[in-house]
């Protein structure tokens, strides 16, 4: 969807530490953690920032 | 890799699911516990806090998971008033602190004694369903996919938990409900071995810093933010790396390793079971939510879940009114603390930092025989009465 703002978790390890709490706090369940693999499902996602606040260290921005 | 079946399928290899899956297998069930990592217990996410009470109840004995023993609890208020409570008074966080890798291994140990079927490197991909019943799970063990087929399934798959959900139970919590943490071992700090430390105020919004004390030099050294009063990204790492350049004893130390987690801070969830699913642990929302420890209170409710798990599978009835006899049954033994410490919480994340100030204060110059709000109230009162108006509901 054009309007979406994007959203971007880092998961190759730079700065996440697969702690799994935007995992456990998303509303849509759209975040997975497969132990050091973060997917992320885009067409679920409503952009609420929910996980942005969760995550401890800033691993995901939405811009 | 051919379908399988079992009475009691526990999904999650945790202190929740370990006890589960051990107090079936006492009663008389087959019981297959799935854990997707490759280590039960690692990596560590955990302050390794914990009292010791509990530990008979759920027929935990001591062992090398015990790493150090403390005395007492030290509550500082922003101000560093301090707060000591001892042994006795202290509520679900002091006793031990633990080698929490080896306190999961022993669990899952105990566990394979008593007759349950482990499996590594297994995870549940979906559930199965018949009709409304959960009758399984589809699991992925070492990239091979096939069922197994249960007529109980255990949700005890941790905060991040999968299975609640697709079970359809209600277990999202509000941002207000939950703390998002992050932790460091440390070494070389100046520490008290015989206390664990808690720090209250702005220096962890609708949270606390922590230093659990390990042995040889350690501790771990942590925060939780309330997720609802963040309001920057990595606030909770900003906020423990200031509190820890603060506190010259610490900021001369060394971090050796790094962990975060989500932890819920949510009432008690209204519900579950449904039919063919019981939900236990950080999965049901069951940490407290004032110290945020959760341990105890997954083991507690995993002796009783286990134990209704046995009996639905022998007297054929998994329904959702069968399991209602869980239902009850952790509600029973801990439901009115959380909902009593969730109200507490929700009245400290907002106090001042001069509130908290005059409160540890108070409490300070007084021996209280039993900790409890009633107490620290009273004891309040008598030195800033203008304090206790905030709490008069406690009262
Ligand atoms: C930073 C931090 C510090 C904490 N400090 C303390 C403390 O000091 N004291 C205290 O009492 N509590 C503390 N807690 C809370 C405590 O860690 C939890 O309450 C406790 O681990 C809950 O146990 P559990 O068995 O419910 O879940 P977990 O211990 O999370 O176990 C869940 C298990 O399920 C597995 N799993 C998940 N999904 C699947 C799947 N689909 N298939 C198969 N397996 C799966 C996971 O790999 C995991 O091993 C802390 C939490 C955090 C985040
Ligand atoms: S923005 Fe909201 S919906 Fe999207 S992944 Fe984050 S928490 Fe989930
Ligand atoms: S909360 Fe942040 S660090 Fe933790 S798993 Fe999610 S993106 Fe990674």
């Amino acid at each position: 969807m054009a309007s979406k703002k994007s959203l971007h978790i880092e998961s190759s390890g730079q700065l996440c530490i697969y702690c799994g709490a935007c995992v456990g706090i998303c509303p849509l369940n759209c975040i997975y953690l497969d132990e050091t693999r973060i997917t992320f499902d885009e067409k679920v996602c409503t952009r609420c920032e929910i996980c942005v606040k969760a995550c401890p260290v800033g691993a995901i921005e939405i811009d | 890799m051919p379908d399988l079946k079992t009475d009691v399928l526990v999904i999650g290899g945790g202190p929740a699911g370990s006890m589960t899956a051990k107090w079936a297998a006492k009663a008389g069930a087959r019981v297959l516990l799935l854990e997707k990592r490759q280590e039960i217990g690692s990596p560590v996410r955990c302050g390794e806090g914990m009292s010791k009470d509990w530990l008979p109840e759920v027929g935990i004995t001591p062992g090398r998971w015990i790493n150090v023993e403390v005395e007492g609890a030290r509550i500082f208020s922003p101000s560093e008033k301090v707060f000591e409570i001892n042994e006795k008074h202290a509520g679900n966080e002091v006793g031990y602190v633990v080698e929490r890798d080896e306190f999961d291994k022993q669990l899952a140990i105990d566990a394979a004694n008593a007759g349950v079927e482990v499996k590594l490197k297994t995870a549940a991909v979906a559930l199965l369903k018949d009709g409304g019943r959960i009758v399984g799970a589809k699991v992925k063990e070492f990239g091979q996919t096939y069922e197994v087929r249960a007529p109980v399934t255990i949700g005890a798959d941790g905060f991040e938990s999968q299975i609640g959900r697709w079970a359809g139970l209600p277990t999202n919590i509000a941002v207000r409900d939950m703390d998002t943490c992050l932790q460091y071992r440390m070494t070389n700090v100046d520490c008290d071995a015989r206390y664990c430390d808690f720090f209250l105020g702005k220096v962890a919004p609708g949270g606390y810093v922590w230093v659990f004390p390990k042995a040889d030099g350690l501790a771990n050294v942590g925060i939780g933010v309330q997720v609802s009063q963040v309001e920057n990204p990595a606030d909770a790492r900003t906020y423990l790396d200031r509190w820890i350049e603060h506190h010259p004893g610490y900021a001369k130390g060394k971090k050796i390793d790094m962990v975060g987690g989500g932890v819920s801070i949510s009432p008690p969830l209204k519900q579950t079971v449904a039919d063919g699913i019981m939900l236990v642990g950080d999965a049901a929302r069951m940490i407290d939510p004032l110290t945020g420890g959760g341990i105890a209170n997954g083991c507690i409710a995993g002796k009783i879940c286990g134990t209704v798990a046995a009996e639905a599978v022998l007297s054929g009835d998994a329904s959702k009114e069968f399991l209602q006899k869980y239902e009850k049954g952790w509600r029973v033994r801990l439901e009115e603390k959380l909902y009593r410490n969730w109200l507490a919480k929700e009245k400290l994340v907002t106090l001042s930092d001069a509130t908290f100030d005059k409160i540890i204060d108070a409490l300070s110059g007084v021996r209280l025989e039993k900790l409890s709000v009633h107490n620290i109230l009273r004891a309040v009162r008598d030195k800033y009465p203008e304090v206790t108006k905030e709490f008069e509901a406690f009262l």
